[in-house]
């Protein structure tokens, strides 16, 4: 039984008295211990699944129209909202990305991890205290006795994110999702916070989605990638299995825009071209604009989402059906 | 934070000094002779050389605001021309009714503006806040006599529940019960002032639950209202602290008025009778121990937000 | 035409605010034409008909000397009409100079906003009490004192912008194309700071009318024998036991103008400048 498994989630933004929709039919998976990458460009709805999983989407012009969401065989999307709630920040919980406005300014850190502590745990303040002190020495800030007393600005950006790693850590979620956790950070800071997180992943267990525009951060830390353009997915398959058979011509263009430190290329391809914004109207494959194999069905017929092979599936009309070369 | 209140205090010099300058050239300012205005008609041209020489007014003018100044550090801020006495004791007459009535009006004030305001933003769109912000923006259009007049004659003159004017000492007979003295006169008082905290903290509530790390309190799975008060309330009460001394000076405006409508024996009316009376001392007297009050309010005020505002005192 | 549909742009879902707009162009309309509308004279005294009640042909009815209190009403809507643009141009005119010059001038700024932020230290009615009692009774000095005290909260708001406009790259372009401190004053840091001007005249127009009637009120403001609201209120006042229709309609009159105002300028400050927001005051 999959841990998470997410079908035919349909998203729909109220703009005037128009439903737009945002995300489309996407369906995947994550299993426990699991790694699963979601990845594209800024706009393309990834963030949007997330909060949907989440069940922070109340309050925002977003909502969900259709499909499912299954987390340890309960259905999240038929749950009250205080269910959902005894869910949240216990047993999924997640990382945001700006960790410089992700924290309230008015409490101290150590109140801030203990919040969730005694909502779901019902630990006492000094118990709570004390875990939030481990936590703290796992996410490994320097001398936690101390810094769990501090106020978030005292902090650095990096430290800053390792507090609401910690935070997020505090219940011993069995899924984490994190958006973008280290694109707000300073370059030298990104890859410690990346590979503490990938650390404590494989240390307790914990499933990871982790939501990026960077398919080479995504390359290093995850089992299973699905690419996203426009609301839906375009390409999902296993890392190696993605990086050894490129078969859409977006994820072709996001791994020529990665930038390659041991080997010569005077240039990095950037994919022509912006993704498109919800309210254009377009027929046919969303990424027909932009795409340097297009043909004319592409402009009159969006792809049907075919399957490979096991666990790689793809939307494009010129897919390299059954091969595997 | 001891280094910031010193800070602080030290900064409270110059405006206090500035302020007393302007408060000391008003009586410099009254169109006329200002001895023969203190003296009145009646008095004699000797009469007047003698107290312009007593009250040091032939003297240049910085020697005697060192003069005016001195005398105001000591307590004596002059005699009424009408009531000839000393003013300071004049304004302590009018100060246990003045006081009392502050004191109704906040807690009218907090009890009323606060949770409205919580319930106008935590419920931001729907028919509740539409009345309630709509209707607080209503409170704060009327003009406060007029709302004091209407309050006397539905409560006093109507149902009889309230006396309508007038105020005895606590220390009278009646004690305590005298408050009720007051009920009308600190709801008048009170309507404007939290219609005007409605609107801030609904405001300021609604600013605050746009900011990201109320996404991260929901996302610990918090009940709405625990996020409402504990995550956005708390942050908003920064704003709403800020905006205090505003509300005190809107305040002490809007007793003046009150204080009028309802014959209270405070020390708004006593302004408004002092100017009709031209008893020019006493408006003196009264303005500065005003513009300190509000000086000292202010401080206190940025003392409550660096304490409010973990963010401010390392500054 | 255009304007109109401009208009019903901003006002998009806010009907209330609409009417309110409605509600002030009426008035203003009143206030023009008010010879052409009040029936009676509104100073003519007629003692026989004294606090006659509200119908025909007395419409508001009476006050204590028997004048017309509809005629009254008209002319006080001219009142209210020229106590706020007056107020609202000194206070535009004096706290827009002092604002913008210290802002752009870093030393005289300094002094200057001292002295604002003392003068703010007086209550609003407190300070235009304490200039009343230095000026004469007069509709002149009224507006000049009322217009005095929101001087200093439009400076006050004025320098913030200003000095947030004269960080921006515009204006050191500006500069380096050679445009003098005129130029940069009045060429390009005024034309952006139109809009919140405007919306702070708004509050200072629905603000002005309260002053003014509550300095009538306590016999400060305008000469008892000016028909304005605020007089009526403060006139009849010792009656509102026999006749409580002297002060409902005046009072009404006051609260629907104001309110109207405030609705006009909560919908003109959803619309401005979000870099300004948080400057602008009357919350």
């Amino acid at each position: 039984m999959p841990l998470l498994e997410v079908k035919n989630l349909n998203l729909s933004v109220l703009t005037g008295n128009d439903l737009l929709p945002v995300v489309r039919d996407v369906s995947f998976r994550v299993d426990e211990n699991q790694t699963l990458g979601i990845v594209g460009e800024s706009g393309c709805g990834k963030s949007l699944t997330s909060l949907a999983i989440m069940g922070l989407l109340g309050g925002t012009p977003i909502s969900m129209t259709s499909g499912s969401i299954v987390f340890s065989g309960q259905e999240l999307t038929s749950l009250t909202n205080k269910e959902r709630r005894s869910i949240m920040g216990n047993q999924i919980a997640m990382i945001f990305q700006e960790p410089m406005t992700s924290l309230n300014p008015v409490y101290r850190v150590g109140d801030q991890i203990i919040e969730s502590l005694r909502k779901h745990r019902q630990m006492t303040k000094t118990k709570a205290k004390k875990r939030a002190i481990e936590l703290l020495d796992l996410v490994k800030i320097p001398e936690p006795e101390n810094r769990v007393e501090s106020y978030p600005h005292q902090l650095s950006g990096g430290q800053r994110q390792r507090v609401m790693i910690a935070m997020a850590l505090a219940c011993d979620p069995k899924l984490l999702i994190a958006d973008e956790p280290t694109t707000a950070l300073d370059v030298t800071v990104q890859d410690e916070v990346l590979a503490l997180i990938r650390d404590l992943q494989q240390r307790l267990g914990t499933a990871l989605i982790l939501i990026s525009h960077d398919l080479g951060v995504i390359a290093n830390t995850c089992d299973y990638v699905a690419v996203m353009y426009r609301g839906k997915i375009v390409e999902a398959a296993p890392t190696a299995d993605l990086f050894s058979n490129v078969n859409h011509p977006y994820t072709h263009g996001l791994l020529n825009s990665i930038p390659v430190i041991d080997r010569d290329i005077e240039w990095l391809k950037a994919i022509p071209g912006r993704v498109p914004t919800i309210n254009e109207k377009l027929a046919g494959c969303a990424f027909n604009p932009r795409c340097n194999i297009a043909e004319n069905i592409c402009t009159t017929c969006d792809p049907e989402q075919i399957t490979l092979h096991d666990d790689h599936y793809v939307r494009c009309h010129f897919a390299k059906r059954g091969t595997n070369d | 934070m001891l280094v910031y209140t010193f800070k602080r205090l030290l900064a409270c010099i110059p405006t206090l000094l500035i302020a007393s300058i302007l408060v000391f050239l008003f009586i410099h300012l009254i169109p006329g002779d200002p001895v023969a205005i203190l003296l009145g008609d009646a008095a004699t041209p000797e009469d007047i050389a003698a107290l312009t020489y007593e009250m040091g007014l032939d003297q240049p003018i910085w020697t005697q605001y060192l003069l005016w100044l001195g005398n105001v550090l000591q307590g004596d801020l002059g005699t009424s021309i009408f009531f000839h006495e000393p003013v300071l004791s004049v304004i302590a007459d009018g100060a246990e009714t003045s006081i009392l009535l502050a004191l109704m009006t906040m807690i009218w004030i907090v009890v009323f503006g606060i949770p409205i305001g919580i319930l106008s933003a935590t419920r931001h769109g729907s028919w509740v806040d539409q009345i309630t912000s709509g209707g607080a923006m209503l409170f704060a259009s009327i003009p406060t006599f007029w709302l004091g007049l209407y309050l006397i004659l539905i409560f006093s003159v109507g149902l009889g529940w309230f006396p309508s004017s007038g105020f005895p000492s606590i220390s009278d007979d009646g004690g305590l019960l005298n408050i009720r003295f007051l009920v009308l006169p600190s709801l008048t008082l009170a309507a404007p002032n939290a219609a005007l905290i409605i609107r801030l903290v609904r405001a300021s509530m609604l600013d605050v639950s746009r900011e990201d790390h109320v996404r991260t309190a929901k996302a610990k799975g918090l009940h709405p209202m625990a996020v409402s008060l504990r995550h956005i309330f708390r942050n908003a009460l920064i704003a709403v602290a800020a905006a205090f001394g505003f509300t005190f000076a809107a305040l002490v405006s809007e007793a003046v008025v009150t204080e009028t409508v309802f014959s209270l024996p405070g020390i708004g009316r006593l302004v408004v009778q002092s100017i009709l009376r031209r008893d020019y001392p006493v408006i003196q007297g009264v303005i500065l121990i005003i513009v300190v009050l509000y000086i000292i309010i202010n401080l206190l005020v940025d003392l409550a937000y660096a304490r409010l505002d973990p963010r401010v005192s390392l500054k | 035409m255009i304007i109109m549909q401009r208009v019903l742009w901003i006002f998009k879902g806010r009907r209330l605010a609409l009417i309110g707009l409605f509600w002030l162009c009426l008035v203003a309309v009143v206030a023009l034409i008010a010879p052409l509308l009040a029936p009676f004279d509104p100073f003519e005294i007629n003692p026989i008909m004294r606090l006659s009640e509200p119908g025909i042909p007395y419409l508001f009815g009476t006050d204590h000397f028997g004048r017309d209190s509809f005629s009254r009403s008209v002319y006080g809507a001219r009142m209210a009409i020229i106590i706020g643009l007056g107020s609202v141009s000194v206070a535009l005119i004096v706290g827009g100079v002092v604002g913008m010059l210290s802002a752009y001038f870093n030393r005289l700024g300094h002094f200057l906003m001292r002295v604002v932020d003392v003068l703010m230290a007086f209550p609003a009615l407190l300070l235009a009490l304490v200039l009343m009692t230095l000026l004469e009774r007069s509709v002149t000095n009224t507006i000049i004192v009322i217009g005095i005290v929101y001087a200093t909260t439009t400076a006050r708001i004025l320098f913030g912008m200003t000095l947030k406009l004269k960080e921006e790259v515009f204006i050191d372009a500006a500069k380096c194309a050679g445009a003098g401190h005129g130029a940069l004053l009045f060429r390009h840091i005024l034309p952006n700071l139109i809009s919140p001007i405007l919306v702070q005249a708004s509050f200072i127009f629905a603000f002005a009318q309260l002053q003014a009637a509550a300095l009538d009120f306590l016999g400060l403001g305008l000469p008892p024998e000016i028909p304005s609201w605020g007089n009526m209120l403060s006139e009849e006042r010792i009656y509102v036991t026999r006749a409580p229709w002297l002060l409902i309609f005046p009072g009404a009159l006051i609260i629907l103008s104001v309110f109207s105002m405030n609705l006009v300028g909560d919908v003109l400050r959803d619309k401005v400048d979000p870099r300004f927001k948080l400057d602008i005051k009357g919350i």
